[in-house]
C-alpha cells in the first residue's frame, strides 16, 4: 500500500470529482459516506461499500472459493495489492469468474456510492485497493451505469424505502409459482433484515437483490416496515444473522466465524478511513 | 485461461460473427462487448436482450420438466440457450452457469449466409464453461 498523502476535504458531489480525476488520470482512494471509489489512472479498478457484499464474501459464502483458499491469497499478496492475481495463479478461480465476480461487486458498491451522489469526503492519491488491477473501468461508464440503475428500480416499483428500510412480508398473500431467485429472496424477508442483510444471507449482490424486492413489492408481498410504535411494545430487532462471517479486507483472520454485522464494522472503517 | 475480453475474441472467429457481449440479465448491463453492436447501440441491445433473457430464466413453462430444474446444486439455469433468428442474422444467448452470483450470458450475433448455428451454439456452449472454469 502506498502511504496516503493528506487533501483537503470537498463538498463537491462525488460523481463530479469523479469526473475530474478521470479527466486527469489520476490514482487514489475517493471516499463517500457510503464507500470508497479506487481509481488507477483515471479508471475505476474497485468499489466498495458498506451496503454490499464484497468479492471476497461473494465467492466464499456461495462455496465458490474455501474460505482457506480465500485467507491464503490474502496472507500471501495482500500486501503487494495483488490478491486477485493471486487467486488466479493458485489456481483457486479462472481469469473470467474473478473477472465477472470482480465486476458484479464493483458495480454493485457503486450504485449505493453513486447512485445518490453524496459529498465526496476525501481523496487519498496513490491509495491502491488489495485486490489489485482485475478490469478497469471507465469513470464514465460506472457513472451512468448506476444512474441506469436507479431507474431500472424505480421502474419496477417506484418506493425507495424497500432499499434500506426492514422488510416484512404482507400477511396472508400468495406468492405462488415465483421465479427461484425471488422465491428464495422472499424466503429471508423475516421482519427484521434489510436488503442489504438478505444480501449477504444470500452471498448476493445487494442491487441484484433489490430487484427482487421490489418486484415483490410490486407484486403485494413484501413491504417495507414501518418503525415500532411504541417502546416497549415490541422486542428490539435482532442482530443481523449469524450467517455474516469473515470481514474480507486483509485484516487479521477473524478468530470467531459469526461477527455481529459486517456492514457496521465495514462501515466503521470507512469513516475512519475518511478521517 | 481466457477471461472476459478473450472469450469474446475467440467468439468473434466463428465463421459469420458480428458481435459478441457478455451481458448481465438483471442489471442488462453488458460486462464486455467485442464486434458490431446490433441496431448500433451496445447498451440498448445490452438492455433489451438482458429482459428477454430474465423473462425465459424467469419462465416456469420453458424451465425442463423434471423434479431436477435447476441442477442438483440449484445454480443451473433452467434454460440454457435463446436462440432468435430473422432474415439476415442469427442471435444466440448462453447463459453461463457459475458457483458465485453472476446471471451473466454470452450474446453471439451471427451473420445468416455465413454463420453455422449448430456449431456456434456448441462452441459458444464450450466457451461459457471455459470462461468460468479455466
Amino acid at each position: 500500500m502506498i502511504t496516503p498523502t493528506r487533501t483537503a476535504r470537498t463538498d463537491e458531489p462525488a460523481s463530479a470529482l469523479l469526473g475530474t480525476l478521470a479527466a486527469q488520470g489520476a490514482s487514489g482512494a475517493l471516499s463517500t459516506e457510503a464507500g470508497i471509489v479506487y481509481l488507477a489512472a483515471g479508471h475505476v479498478v474497485h468499489v466498495e461499500s458498506a451496503l454490499t457484499p464484497d468479492i471476497g464474501d461473494l465467492l466464499t459464502h456461495s462455496g465458490a472459493l474455501a474460505p482457506d483458499g480465500w485467507w491464503e491469497a490474502i496472507d500471501q499478496a495482500g500486501r503487494r495489492c495483488r490478491v486477485g492475481r493471486q487467486l488466479v495463479d493458485s489456481g483457486h478461480l479462472a481469469v473470467g469468474a474473478l473477472e465477472l465476480c470482480h465486476l458484479g461487486a464493483l458495480f454493485d458498491a457503486a450504485y449505493f456510492v453513486l447512485a445518490h451522489d453524496g459529498p465526496a469526503l476525501r481523496f487519498r492519491p496513490g491509495a491502491a485497493h488489495w485486490l489489485g488491477a482485475v478490469r478497469a473501468v471507465p469513470v464514465d461508464t460506472v457513472l451512468r451505469e448506476s444512474r441506469r440503475r436507479r431507474e431500472l428500480l424505480h421502474r419496477i416499483w417506484p418506493e425507495p424505502a424497500i432499499d434500506l428500510a426492514p422488510l416484512a412480508r404482507v400477511p396472508d398473500a400468495d406468492p405462488a409459482d415465483l421465479p427461484h431467485r425471488r422465491s428464495r429472496t422472499l424466503a429471508q424477508v423475516d421482519g427484521v433484515r434489510t436488503a442489504a442483510q438478505i444480501a449477504t444471507v444470500l452471498a448476493c449482490r445487494t442491487f441484484h437483490t433489490l430487484v427482487e424486492l421490489r418486484r415483490l413489492a410490486a407484486a403485494g408481498l413484501v413491504v417495507p416496515k414501518v418503525p415500532a410504535p411504541a417502546p416497549g411494545s415490541a422486542p428490539a430487532p435482532a442482530p443481523a444473522p449469524a450467517h455474516v462471517s469473515a470481514e474480507p479486507g486483509p485484516a487479521p483472520r477473524p478468530t470467531a466465524p459469526d461477527e455481529p454485522d459486517t456492514a457496521l464494522l465495514r462501515r466503521l472503517l470507512h469513516a475512519l478511513e475518511a478521517l | 485461461m481466457p477471461g472476459i475480453d478473450e472469450s469474446l475474441l475467440q467468439a468473434m472467429r466463428l465463421p459469420g460473427a458480428r458481435g459478441a457481449a457478455v451481458v448481465d440479465w438483471i442489471s442488462g448491463l453488458a460486462l464486455g462487448a467485442v464486434g458490431d453492436a446490433p441496431g448500433g447501440d451496445l447498451e440498448a441491445a445490452a438492455a433489451e436482450t438482458a429482459e428477454l433473457a430474465r423473462l425465459a430464466t424467469e419462465s416456469g413453462v420453458l424451465a425442463p420438466a423434471g423434479d431436477d430444474a435447476g441442477g442438483a446444486s440449484g445454480k443451473e439455469p433452467p434454460v440454457q440457450d435463446l436462440i432468435i433468428t430473422n432474415s439476415d442474422s442469427y442471435h444466440l444467448l448462453r447463459f453461463v452457469t457459475t458457483t458465485f452470483d453472476s446471471t451473466v450470458f454470452l450474446h453471439l450475433w451471427l451473420d445468416r449466409g455465413e454463420g453455422n448455428l449448430a456449431l456456434a451454439r456448441i462452441r459458444l456452449a464450450e466457451m461459457a464453461d471455459r470462461l468460468v472454469l479455466g
